[in-house]
């Protein structure tokens, strides 16, 4: 089964989040745990990117390229990204990897790559 | 509310200081208690970010106010990331303004050089959102070179552009005796020339070596009181007339127009209000510029220029010493320094110089009405302070 990354839908006005916060921007809803976890889509559009050259010492890699990427359904997620020459507006696919290892945890997050 | 005015500032060198943390704080508060004429306060603030985490230490404000001997003087430590100083100024300016203290020391203190720059970077990224940015390796360079793209490609500002606000910047600093970087830089240096890649390397692009502040210790104190303490000093009155604070949202990702800082422009317009004047009514400003594009960006969003034309003011040199707004006339955390928690009460610190006419060979002529704004996060919690000499 493929991962996912999941949004977060408000039950009672049907908002989408990501990432997860606890009271729904668009209601204003205050009971708790009012949202259901819809699955991200993986294609969208590279908006922004960079490559990072100075990074925090846990990462082992001596530059690293971040992307923001508008996906199918309007909403946005930042991930890393595995592109040989990134442009502003291109195709992009995400695939859910391990994207920061420290000695005893791994971390899970969006890895996109040319669609 | 009652007024409240300025009435002693001090500050250390912006650099590597070899001394504790708490010294780093109690020093320039030192130095603006003498300034004041003061021996005691009602309470005290205490202005840092990553003490815990960078140097070991909790509970900051109880060891400065001793280490000062101010005790019993209340005190607390103000966290809000790099934009701690100011929100540690507006919690002064409301413990004053309320009437519940008339004199209120507000210090601040950073020391990141404990640390390796790495280890630094990694500190100040932890602003970023946990699990939806953090984890990337996203750092504050890589969000803001993120930011610089989109505008770049939306307003037409280009790597020139933001190489002037670094020459401009580092000019200035060469008249701060307490300025961190006194490195006169030129745009064949870090632009133009074959060497430029070598002297100026990427560090996220598109922004590169020179577009980033360096990573400073460092100091600030101001001294807020009503007016009553304030006519006893004979010190040039300076009202801290408007203070404005906004936020927004935590992941960059989640702003409907990305290359928009509301923040900035809700706390610039409620500072405005308070302070009862126009952004064209100020004589100096001292601007955020972690990055250069954040100066470029926040004259815009405070309304010193029209959305998308900032970068053309400063193509015409209207923001640099001498111009129609000179625009950290410090050099700015760009050459001034960043010492994090400390960066909006040095950016103060400036400001009241420039209004007092003790701004030396960097002074602004006849300034009256003076302007900071202080950027916390990536733009997500931002405090803009209103200055006014009233004699």
């Amino acid at each position: 089964m493929a991962l996912e990354i999941y949004a977060y839908q408000c039950k009672k006005c049907g908002q989408l989040h990501y990432p997860f916060r606890m009271v729904c921007k668009k209601c204003g809803n205050l009971e708790p745990f009012e949202f259901n976890t819809v699955a991200l889509p993986k294609n969208g559009k590279l908006l922004t990117f960079t490559t990072v050259h100075n990074l925090p010492p846990d990462f082992n890699v001596a530059k690293l390229s971040l992307g923001i990427v508008e996906l199918e359904n309007g909403m946005r997620i930042t991930g890393q990204l595995k592109v040989p020459s990134p442009k502003i507006g291109m195709a992009v696919s995400g695939k859910v990897e391990i994207v920061r290892e420290a000695e005893y945890s791994k971390n899970f997050g969006m890895v996109f790559y040319p669609a | 509310m009652r007024e409240v005015y300025v009435v002693g500032i001090g500050i250390t060198s912006f650099t590597r200081l070899e001394y504790p943390l708490s010294e780093i704080a109690a020093f320039p508060a030192m130095v603006a208690l003498k300034d004041a004429g003061l021996s005691k306060v009602d309470h005290v603030y205490v202005a840092n970010m990553g003490s815990a985490r960078l140097n070991h230490q909790t509970g900051l404000a109880s060891a400065v106010v001793d280490t000062l001997s101010l005790t019993p003087a209340g005190a607390e430590v103000i966290e809000n990331g790099p934009a701690s100083g100011a929100s540690a100024i507006k919690q002064g300016f409301m413990a004053v303004a309320s009437g519940l203290h008339d004199t209120v020391l507000v210090t601040s203190a950073e020391r990141l050089r404990e640390v390796n720059n790495l280890e630094a970077t990694d500190v100040v990224a932890s602003l970023s959102h946990p699990l939806a940015e953090y984890i990337y390796g996203v750092t504050l360079p890589s969000l803001a070179a993120m930011f610089t793209r989109l505008y770049m490609q939306k307003y037409g500002v280009t790597e020139r552009h933001l190489a002037m606000v670094a020459v401009k910047n580092h000019d200035n600093a060469l008249l701060n005796f307490f300025a961190h970087l006194h490195e006169k830089i030129t745009l064949e240096g870090i632009l133009d020339s074959p060497e430029a890649m070598t002297n100026n390397p990427y560090v996220a692009e598109p922004l590169r070596f020179f577009d980033c502040c360096p990573v400073s210790d460092g100091g600030a104190a101001v001294i807020l009181a009503s007016a009553e303490v304030a006519k006893q000093l004979n010190k040039p009155m300076i009202r801290l007339a408007g203070v404005g604070q906004a936020t927004d949202t935590h992941c960059v990702h989640e702003r409907a127009e990305p290359t928009d800082l509301l923040a900035v422009r809700g706390a610039a317009a409620k500072a405005f209000q308070m302070a009862g004047v126009s952004p064209s009514d100020v004589n100096v400003a001292e601007l955020h510029d972690a990055f250069t594009i954040l100066e470029i960006v926040e004259s815009e969003e405070v309304g010193f220029f029209k959305k998308g034309e900032g970068h053309l003011a400063l193509e015409r040199g209207e923001t640099r010493l001498g111009g129609r707004l000179p625009i950290n006339t410090s050099g700015g955390l760009k050459a001034k320094g960043h010492p994090v928690g400390a960066t909006g009460v040095g950016q103060a610190h400036e400001i009241v110089l420039q209004l007092r006419g003790e701004a030396d060979k960097r002074q602004v002529k006849d300034a009256r009405i003076g302007f900071t704004c202080n950027f916390g996060g990536f733009g997500n919690n931002v405090v803009c302070l209103v200055f006014k000499r009233e004699n």
